[in-house]
């Protein structure tokens, strides 16, 4: 199976688990929940269920290339669903056997793992899912956004695609995999990770960066101010891809680390309560 | 007429998605515990017992009586003749008439009998009482209802007799279905009868006794093993949380790269343990072996597919730590000293660059106070001090923080430091446990306690003292380690000297440090105290060499010991009577030093005797004391005790005679100290024989 008939294979399985396909958000991200599919999906008491292949970039994690299981952009495969389905558990199983990995053939494990993002406020309890050993999977019960208490819960699912398309494959580098269309992973992918590697360690524009920073945040609570929250998440979007790349660069202290995350948190915080205020029905007015 | 009673069992299966091993066996205690305190009194029933897995907690009582108990219960009410309104009122409350109320003593009772319930009404009104008793380390929700727990419920099994007790817990109707391991995928098996559901699971693959499944994994694993002529590494606790990772263990034997048994042997082995929970292989005498056992759950169709997944992985984890060691090895520890700057130690104690300078200045210290008495190589002191923390900025360490020290010997080794001071690099950490060994050197001993030292000191001084059982820093351990650390490698250092030192030493202004240093003296004491407790020693006896003890530890073991032994001899709980008397006339009265004792000053034989006797014994058990032979001393000194008694029997103390009064309290003065060399005997309680 290539890795385009993978997330083909997924997109279809989640389609018939009536979730909406929808599709990657066009800005950078270091997560699938930053896809407001997820962000936005998770927070109000309204039905979600959207499945997505989302493109994430974790400057750090570049290598130039050259480390066959690390790279600095890479994919995740994302089902949010709310309320949580019956039999959740079981249904990610099912998907596992779509993609050609029947789980009486292997060792699946759930390994706990519970997740936080301290820039989204957000964490949420879970597990990683083993197969023979490898994470495949993040399986998460989101818990809380913003700090505050969801109800009712989503849970999240993320596929690490790369790992699964190895481990069926059988490759031991992530560049061999065949991506489809007769063209392998690393075509397609190698000459973005040596660039972007040598951007995010080397050349990119620290003043530059730290100036669009400090404009995105002023930007996003301007916008907030207009009561629109979904313009003003995509600055939220902006400033946390641009502190992740200065962070690559070691243009961040330990110090100012915490304080550049207080900032992104604060803004993410505002937007989200915008978003709910936005989109939880109102009690029709007592009438005398 | 008696009637034969139907007793019948109970059964709760609480079917979760996976829980993380660690909740399980808490909650099973609960389970148990809470269920007990539930049907007490409501309700007769046999035994209680609890099993489960990461998905399955169960509950079985045995023997419950068709309907719970009748009860008369008596509620106290106002006085005989009070007030109408006030008598309607209590009565009302537990449904009578005033008129129905029992006077007994000038006081209103009222009395309400109540038939017991149906069983099955007792066991659903517990159910949910019962799961949310249930605490554990997280807690989460999943659905609308909000209920919490620690993992989603998927499957409720009641069953009392052969009848569903109905329940619902969010959104989980209770149910006869019993749901067996989850890569089968069948539907769930129906029970009908609360003694065969371990069976039904037990066909479902999932075994549901930890004790049975924890034999069946030991079993498994030797099996395993056998064709390498090894066994799996006894990791105690891998096993406990295998135990509660898998339902129905299967095994699956892989084997290592020659390539990757160069890295060093504990970084791999923790690699396959912490990282992927397998078992490394060892050979009988420890070494490592190049194969490894993982334990997967359920079935064993596939295992070959299964056994290329798990070395797959473990190729990419090793290639990792193979990564990691090559980046630490291509600069020298020493070159990595400067990077501790940037780490910090404790907020109010400075970076790790400036415990490591204490910490050396502490290790030259002590290898100079022992220079005289036990000397040790203060080169490789030295130059082991100065590297003891270089391996905290090393890739692996940051990995594995559990290899601290022993990397540092590694790299060590690989810089070509010499072998004591790379072991004393190694070692810097022992003791890891209560139990495990301490420093094999005598220099790996002196950088270990100038370590430990200079955290205990640290933290006191900053205010971070362990209080109850709150121990975040673990300075228990640390003081345990220090004195175990002086004891087997008999070490004759002045703690009090040292732990004074070391504060000294401390960035943080302490107001009052000899008051500081003595607390801190005597919290090491405390754990000596509980060291020589483990060893059975008696509380009185350890008590009674507490003076002086730190001064030299490895003698107040060889004091106690003394004590100990001259103990068995039966007249020795009247000795410490009659020296128990000597000291509390000395605490009378505020003996004023300086009163020379002199022979000639005395006036009867019996002072006289005691006198003599007590010179001349006392100038024998020095000769023995100061040899080690604590027992002989103390023997020599037991002999003084006859003159002990003729003295008490013959003379008074408290005379008229100012002077003589104070030479006799001199003389029983000197009699104290010279007991106290060895042990202070007044702390003696007799034995209750």
């Amino acid at each position: 199976m290539t890795f385009q008939e993978i997330v083909l294979e997924l997109q279809d399985f989640w389609s018939k688990q009536g979730c909406a396909v929808v599709h990657p958000y066009d800005l950078e991200k270091g997560a699938g929940t930053f896809n407001p599919a997820t962000f936005f999906g998770a927070l109000t008491s309204a039905p979600a269920r959207f499945a997505y292949i989302e493109p994430c970039r974790r400057p750090a994690d570049g290598r130039y290339g050259e480390n066959p299981n690390r790279l600095g952009k890479y994919y995740q495969f994302q089902v949010i669903m709310k309320p949580v389905p019956a039999g959740i558990t079981d249904t990610y199983q099912k998907s596992l056997k779509a993609i050609g990995l029947d789980p009486k053939k292997h060792d699946l494990r759930w390994i706990e793992d519970d997740w936080e993002s301290p820039t989204l406020g957000a964490s949420g309890v879970g597990w990683e899912v083993w197969l023979d050993g490898m994470e495949i999977t993040q399986f998460t019960y989101f818990q809380q956004m913003g700090s505050m208490p969801l109800s009712p819960v989503s849970v999240e699912l993320t596929y690490g695609l790369e790992r699964i398309a190895m481990y069926l494959q059988k490759k031991d580098s992530v560049y061999d995999l065949d991506y489809g269309g007769g063209l392998t992973y690393g075509d397609i992918h190698k000459p973005q990770e040596r660039e972007l590697s040598r951007y995010s360690f080397e050349t990119a524009d620290v003043a530059l960066l730290s100036r669009h920073f400090n404009e995105w945040e002023a930007e996003g609570a301007r916008l907030a101010g207009f009561g629109d929250p979904i313009p003003a998440y995509d600055c939220v979007v902006r400033a946390s891809h641009l502190f992740n790349t200065l962070e690559a660069r070691g243009a961040i202290s330990v110090t100012e680390r915490a304080h550049y995350i207080g900032r992104i948190r604060s803004l993410a915080r505002k937007v989200m309560e915008l978003y709910i205020e936005k989109n939880t029905p109102k009690e029709p007015a007592v009438s005398k | 007429m008696a009637k034969k009673i139907k007793l019948n069992d109970f059964l709760l299966d609480i079917h979760t998605e996976p829980f993380p091993a660690r909740f399980v066996p808490p909650a099973l205690g609960q389970l148990q515990v809470n269920a007990a305190k539930w049907l007490e009194g409501k309700l007769d029933h046999g035994d209680i017992a609890v099993s489960g897995t990461l998905r399955h907690l169960i509950l079985t009582v045995k023997g419950v009586a068709p309907k719970g108990n009748d009860k008369t219960e008596r509620f106290k009410g106002p006085k005989v003749g009070a007030p109408a309104p006030a008598l309607e009122g209590f009565a009302r409350k537990y449904g009578l008439n005033p008129n129905q109320l029992i006077p007994e003593g000038g006081i209103l009772y009222a009395e309400v009998h109540s038939k017991g319930e149906p069983a099955a009404a007792v066991f659903q009104a517990m159910i949910p009482e019962l799961m949310k008793s249930l605490q554990f380390p997280k807690f989460m929700t999943w659905e609308e209802t909000g209920f919490k727990f620690g993992r989603p419920l998927r499957a409720i099994t009641a069953l009392l007799g052969d009848k569903i007790v109905p329940v619902s817990i969010a959104g989980i109707k209770s149910g006869r279905g019993v749901h067996g391991h989850p890569v089968l995928a069948k539907a769930p098996a129906i029970l009908k009868d609360p003694a065969k559901h371990s069976s039904i699971l037990r066909q479902g693959l999932v075994i549901a006794d930890p004790k049975e499944r924890r034999e069946y994994l030991l079993k498994a694993l030797a099996q395993a093993t056998k064709s390498t002529g090894g066994i799996t590494d006894p990791d105690e606790e891998l096993i406990d949380e295998t135990v509660f990772m898998v339902e129905h263990p299967v095994p699956v034997l892989g084997k290592l790269r020659d390539a990757h048994m160069v890295l060093p042997a504990e970084l791999l082995k923790l690699v396959m343990k912490k990282q992927l929970k397998f078992f490394p292989v060892v050979t009988k005498t420890g070494l490592l072996h190049p194969y490894f056992v993982g334990v997967r759950d359920g079935l064993s169709s596939g295992n070959e597919l299964v056994r290329e997944g798990y070395q797959r992985v473990l190729e990419a984890r090793f290639n990792d730590a193979a990564f990691f060691v090559g980046r630490d090895s291509s600069t020298t520890l020493a070159s990595k000293l400067p990077q501790l700057e940037r780490v910090t130690y404790q907020k109010a104690l400075g970076s790790m660059s400036q415990k490591a300078a204490r910490v050396e200045e502490l290790a030259v210290w002590i290898a100079a106070r022992l220079r005289q008495i036990s000397p040790v190589d203060e080169q490789a002191v030295a130059r082991a001090a100065k590297l003891v923390y270089a391996d905290l900025v090393t890739d692996v360490v940051k990995e594995f923080p559990e290899l601290q020290g022993h990397m540092g010997g590694v790299y060590a080794r690989k810089d070509g430091e010499s072998e004591k001071v790379a072991l004393a690099v190694e070692q810097f950490y022992y003791p890891v446990a209560a139990k495990s060994p301490t420093p094999a050197t005598a220099e790996a001993a002196v950088v270990s306690l100038a370590g430990k030292l200079d955290s205990l000191a640290g933290c006191f001084a900053a205010g971070m003292i362990p209080t109850g059982s709150a121990d975040p820093y673990a300075l228990r351990r640390q003081a345990l380690g220090l004195i175990r650390i002086v004891l087997e490698k008999q070490l004759p250092l002045d703690l009090d000297e040292a732990i004074a030192h070391a504060v000294s030493l401390q960035p943080v202004a302490v107001p009052d440090q000899a008051k500081l240093s003595a607390q801190l003296s005597d919290f090491v004491w405390g754990r000596a105290q509980s060291l020589f407790e483990d060893m059975k020693y008696a509380v009185d006896e350890v008590r009674s060499v507490r003076v002086g003890a730190l001064k030299n530890f490895p003698n107040a073991f060889l004091r106690l010991a003394a004590l100990r032994a001259v103990r068995r001899d039966p007249a020795f709980d009247a000795l410490a009577a009659a020296f128990k008397r000597a000291s509390n006339i000395l605490k009378q009265v505020k003996i004023e030093d300086g009163v020379a004792l002199e022979r000639g000053s005395l006036r009867d034989q019996a002072d006289f005797d005691l006198y003599d006797a007590l010179v001349t014994a006392e100038g024998a058990a020095n000769d023995r004391i100061v040899r080690g032979d604590f027992e002989g001393g103390l023997k020599t000194l037991v002999s003084v005790k006859p003159h002990l008694d003729q003295f008490f029997e013959k003379v008074m103390v408290m005379v008229e005679d100012e002077s003589l009064k104070k030479q006799r309290l001199a003389l029983l003065g000197k009699l104290v100290r010279a007991f106290r060399l060895v042990a202070d005997l007044s702390e003696i309680q007799a034995s209750a024989s």
